[in-house]
C-alpha cells in the first residue's frame, strides 16, 4: 500500500514526541526560561499592537490610512526575511539532511518527496513569523473590536502568504544547488543573510527613527511611510495580505486580494513541484560530490603564533582552535551581525544629545556610565555563550585526539580560556571606553569602568569555558550548544554576577564622584566602604574564574569515567 | 611494552571488561579477537586513556597509565575504529598539530610529516583540507599521526575498516616493519584472515574476558582442529570457543 506524503513526515513527529517523553536534562529548565521570554515578547507584542492600533484610531481617516499602510509594511518586512529563511531552510530540508539517502533509496516517487520537504520547509521557515503575527493581528483586532470573521481571515491570509515567499526561496536553492555545491551555497547563503542583517541593522538606526516620534514630525511620519510605497508594492503578496486584513477589519471582505493570495500561493505549488521535478535530483546528486574544497592556507597566522612565547603544545592548540574557527563561515560569519551591533551601540552614545538637559546632563553622563558597564557586561555573556562556552563542545568527535594525547585537560582548558579571553576582553574594553569617551563621563569613572571590565572578562570567560566543559555536546551545532541547558545555565549566573559587579562597582563610585561634585572628600567610613566594595569585586571575579575553571578541568578529567 | 592486570570495567550493573590481563612484548603483534561486545573496544579505549578503569592497573613501556597518563600516553599511538579528525584542517595541518600535542616542533616535524604521509601514500593531499577525504584515506591519515611521535607501543581498534585491498596490504607491511623495530602493537580484529597472517599472539575475549590466548597454531589445537594454516581453521576455533553454534541455525531460518 502507498502511503500518502504526511506518511514520509511521521519520522519528525514522533522523534518530537520522543524527545519531550524522555526529556533530557535541563529541558524544564530551558522551556520555563525560553518560554517565559517568548510569553513576555508575545504580550509585549500585543499590548504594543494593541496601544499604536487605538492610538491611530483617535485620527479617523489619516489613522486608517496609517493602519493600512502600517499592516503592508509589516507583511512586507516579514515577506522578505520568509523568502530569505526559505532559502536557508530548502537547502537543510531538500538537500542537506541526513535522512535524505533513506528516503531516496526507497521507492518513493520524486514527488511524494516534494510534497513532504515543502510542507517541513514552508513550517521551519514560518513559525516565527506566525507567532510573531499572532500576537501583532490580535492586538489589532481587539483595539478595533473586530469579529471573529477577522481572526478567521487572518489565518486563511497567513497560510498563502507564507507559502509563497518559500516556493520562491525554494526555487532559488534549487537553481543555486544546481550551480555551486550545496555545502558552499549554505556558506554564501549565510553570509548574504549576516551581511543582509548587518546592513539593515545599521541602516534603521541611522535612519534616526527617534526623530519621528516628535510631535511635530507627524507630516514627516506620512511621508516616511509613503516612501515605502513603490508602484511594483500592490504587485507583492504583502500587500494582498495587508488589504485583504484591513477591509477584514473594517467588517468587509476583500475578494480580489485574498483571491490573488490563494492563486498565487498553489500556482507557486506547481511550479516549484515542477521544477522540483525537473531538478530536485541533479541538485541532490550534486551536493553529494565532494569537490576539492577552497579554503585559504593561513600561513600568515602560522607566522604570527610563532612568534608568541607560547609552549609547543599551546601553539599547536591555538593555531589548530583559529584555523577552524576562521574556515568555518557559521561560526566567524555572526560576528558581522554582532560588529554591526557595536557600531549602533556606540552611535547610540554619540547622538545622545543630553544638552537638552544641561543640569542635568553630568549625573545623567555618570550614570550611563553604569548602564554602560552592564551593557558591555552582557554584551560580554552574549560573546561568550555563543563563543567561548561551546569550545569544549566544538573539538566534537575528534576530542579522542586530545584525550589520547600526553596533555593534562588543564592545558587543553586553559588554552581554551586564553583563546577566548583575548577577543572578549579587547571588544568589551574598546566599546566601554569608546563609550565613555562619547558621552565625556568623569576620569575617575572611566578608568574605574576600564579595571571592572578587565574583571569582568576573567570572571565571564572563566565561567563560560568552565561551564563549557561541564556540559559539553559534543557533535552539536555551536549555536545548538549555546542554547542548551549548560548555556542558559551559563546566562543565567552571568547575568547575575554582572549586577552584582554593577552594584559593587557602581556604589562606591557614584558616592566618590558625588561627594567630589559637593566639593567633599569621602569620610574615613565611605573610603572604608569603597575599598571594601572594590576588594569584593576583585575576589568574586578572581572566585568566578578559577572556581570555574576549576570544576571545568574536574569534569573533562572524570570523563574517562 | 603494554601490561594489562585484572582490569575490570562496569557501568553500573554490567561488566563490560572482567579481570583482563594481557602482556605485549616489544615487537609483538598481539590479536585481539572477540564477538561484538566482547569488550575489545573498551579495553583498547581504557589502554588510550579515554576510558578510565573500574579497577586494574595499565602499564605502557612501564608507566602507569593512572598514576603517569603523560607518561605512558607519550609513549603510545592509538588509532580508533571510527576515524574522527578536525574537518577544517589540511591533513598537514593536522599532523603538525598532532605532533605538537607529542612536543614536537619546528624543523624536525615537517620532515617528519611529509615522510609519514609519504609512507601511507598520502603526500599529494598533504594540502587539503580533511573533510574532503574519503573514510579510507581519513583512517590512513589517523594511522600517520599514530605513528608521528615514533611510539614504543601502539593500540589499534579494527585497522581494516574501510580500506581497499591496496590500503590493507599497505597498513599490514607498516605494522610489520614497526613492529621489526620493537614496536609492541595491540590490534583488535574481526577478520582472522588478518590475525592469522599478522599476529605472532592472539587473545580471544568473550563477555569481558580472555578465554583462550596463544599462538595461531597453540588456538588451533585448543579447539581441537588440525594444523592446516588457512583462515577458514581459525573461524571454526573462534566459532567453538565463542558459541558460533547458533550459525548453524541460520540454514533451518533461512
Amino acid at each position: 500500500m502507498v502511503h500518502a506524503f504526511p506518511y514520509l513526515l511521521l519520522p519528525h513527529v514522533l522523534s518530537s514526541r520522543n524527545r519531550a517523553r524522555r526529556g533530557d536534562r535541563g529541558d524544564r529548565l530551558r522551556a520555563i526560561v525560553f518560554g517565559g521570554i517568548g510569553l513576555l515578547v508575545c504580550t509585549l507584542l500585543y499590548q504594543g499592537s494593541f496601544w499604536l492600533t487605538a492610538q491611530l484610531a483617535g485620527y479617523e481617516d489619516l489613522g486608517d490610512y496609517l493602519l493600512r499602510l502600517g499592516l503592508s509594511w509589516l507583511f512586507l518586512t516579514f515577506l522578505s526575511f520568509l523568502a530569505f529563511s526559505g532559502i536557508v531552510t530548502a537547502l537543510s530540508t531538500f538537500f542537506l539532511s541526513e535522512d535524505l539517502r533513506l528516503l531516496l533509496a526507497a521507492p518513493i516517487a520524486t514527488r511524494r518527496v516534494f510534497h513532504a520537504r515543502f510542507l517541513r520547509t514552508v513550517g521551519q521557515a514560518s513559525w516565527m513569523v506566525v507567532v510573531f503575527l499572532v500576537p501583532v493581528l490580535m492586538g489589532v483586532g481587539r483595539a478595533r473590536c473586530a469579529g471573529p470573521a477577522f481572526y478567521a481571515t487572518s489565518i486563511f491570509t497567513m497560510v498563502p502568504f507564507t507559502i509563497i515567499p518559500v516556493a520562491a526561496g525554494t526555487i532559488i536553492t534549487l537553481l543555486l544547488v544546481n550551480t555551486f555545491p550545496a555545502r558552499r551555497a549554505r556558506d554564501i547563503l549565510m553570509l548574504m543573510g549576516l551581511l543582509f542583517a548587518a546592513g539593515l541593522v545599521i541602516l534603521l538606526r541611522f535612519i534616526r527613527p527617534e526623530q519621528l516620534m516628535k510631535v511635530e514630525s507627524l507630516p514627516d511620519i506620512t511621508d516616511f511611510f509613503a516612501t515605502l510605497q513603490s508602484p511594483i508594492t500592490p504587485m507583492l503578496p504583502s500587500f494582498w495580505a495587508g488589504e485583504t486584513l484591513f477591509a477584514s477589519l473594517r467588517g468587509g471582505f476583500d475578494l480580489l486580494h485574498a483571491g490573488a493570495l490563494w492563486t498565487t500561493a498553489l500556482g507557486s505549488i506547481v511550479v516549484v513541484r515542477a521544477a522540483s521535478e525537473r531538478w530536485y535530483f541533479s541538485g541532490y546528486s550534486r551536493a553529494q560530490e565532494a569537490p576539492k574544497a577552497r579554503f585559504t592556507q593561513l600561513r600568515t597566522l602560522d607566522r604570527l603564533v610563532c612568534a608568541l612565547p607560547l609552549s609547543t603544545v599551546r601553539r599547536q592548540l591555538l593555531i589548530k582552535d583559529l584555523k577552524i574557527f576562521l574556515r568555518d563561515v557559521s561560526q566567524w560569519s555572526q560576528l558581522l551581525l554582532l560588529g554591526a551591533l557595536v557600531v549602533v551601540y556606540l552611535y547610540n552614545f554619540r547622538v545622545l544629545d543630553l544638552q537638552r538637559i544641561p543640569y542635568m546632563s553630568g549625573f545623567v553622563k555618570n550614570v550611563y556610565a553604569f548602564v554602560n558597564l552592564g551593557m558591555a557586561g552582557l554584551v560580554m555573556a552574549t560573546v561568550a555563550v555563543r563563543f567561548v562556552f561551546p569550545a569544549v563542545s566544538v573539538e566534537g568527535f575528534s576530542f579522542w585526539i586530545i584525550r589520547a594525547s600526553p596533555i593534562t585537560m588543564r592545558d587543553f582548558l586553559w588554552s581554551k580560556f586564553w583563546t577566548g579571553l583575548v577577543p572578549v576582553l579587547v571588544l568589551t574594553e574598546l566599546v566601554t571606553v569608546a563609550a565613555n569617551e562619547f558621552l565625556g563621563v568623569d576620569p575617575f569613572l572611566k578608568g574605574t569602568a576600564a579595571v571592572a571590565v578587565v574583571m569582568m572578562s576573567f570572571a565571564l570567560v572563566g565561567l563560560a569555558t568552565g561551564m563549557g566543559a561541564r556540559y559539553p555536546r559534543f557533535g552539536a551545532d555551536p549555536a545548538e550548544v549555546s542554547g542548551s541547558f549548560g548555556g542558559v545555565a551559563f546566562m543565567i549566573q552571568a547575568v547575575l554576577f554582572i549586577i552584582v559587579m554593577i552594584a559593587l562597582v557602581g556604589w562606591p563610585s557614584s558616592l566618590y564622584v558625588f561627594r567630589r561634585l559637593q566639593g567633599l572628600p569621602p569620610s574615613l567610613a565611605q573610603q572604608l566602604l569603597m575599598t571594601g566594595c572594590f576588594v569584593a569585586a576583585a575576589t568574586s571575579s578572581a572566585a568566578v574564574w578559577l572556581l570555574s575553571m576549576r570544576s571545568g578541568i574536574r569534569a573533562l578529567e572524570k570523563m574517562a569515567g | 611494552m603494554i601490561g594489562l592486570h585484572d582490569l575490570v570495567k562496569q557501568y553500573g550493573a554490567f561488566t563490560a571488561v572482567d579481570g583482563v590481563s594481557l602482556d605485549v612484548a616489544p615487537g609483538e603483534i598481539h590479536g585481539f579477537l572477540g564477538p561484538n561486545g566482547a569488550g575489545k573496544t573498551t579495553t583498547l579505549r581504557m589502554i588510550a586513556g579515554l576510558l578510565k578503569p573500574t579497577s586494574g592497573r595499565i602499564l605502557v613501556n612501564g608507566h602507569d597509565l593512572a598514576t603517569d597518563p603523560e607518561g605512558a600516553k607519550a609513549s603510545l599511538g592509538f588509532i580508533p575504529d571510527r576515524p574522527f579528525i578536525y574537518d577544517k584542517l589540511t591533513a598537514g595541518e593536522f599532523l603538525r598539530f598532532h605532533g605538537g600535542l607529542y612536543g614536537l616542533d619546528g624543523h624536525e616535524i615537517g620532515g617528519r610529516v611529509r615522510e609519514m604521509l609519504d609512507l601511507f601514500e598520502l603526500g599529494r593531499w598533504e594540502h587539503e583540507l580533511v573533510e574532503s577525504f574519503s573514510y579510507g584515506m581519513k583512517q590512513r591519515l589517523v594511522m600517520c599521526a599514530a605513528f608521528l611521535h615514533r611510539p614504543r607501543a601502539v593500540v589499534v581498534d579494527e585497522p581494516m575498516v574501510g580500506l581497499d585491498p591496496r590500503g590493507a596490504r599497505l597498513i599490514k607491511d607498516v605494522f610489520r616493519r614497526m613492529s621489526e623495530r620493537g614496536v609492541a602493537i595491540l590490534m583488535s580484529t574481526h577478520t582472522l584472515e588478518v590475525a592469522q597472517e599478522m599476529c605472532d599472539r592472539v587473545s580471544i575475549i568473550l563477555k569481558g574476558r580472555i578465554i583462550a590466548r596463544g599462538t595461531v597454531d597453540e588456538l588451533r589445537q585448543m579447539g581441537g582442529g588440525k594444523d592446516e594454516g588457512n583462515a577458514e581453521q581459525l573461524t571454526t576455533v573462534f566459532l567453538k570457543l565463542t558459541g558460533g553454534g547458533a550459525l548453524q541455525e541460520i540454514d533451518e531460518i533461512i
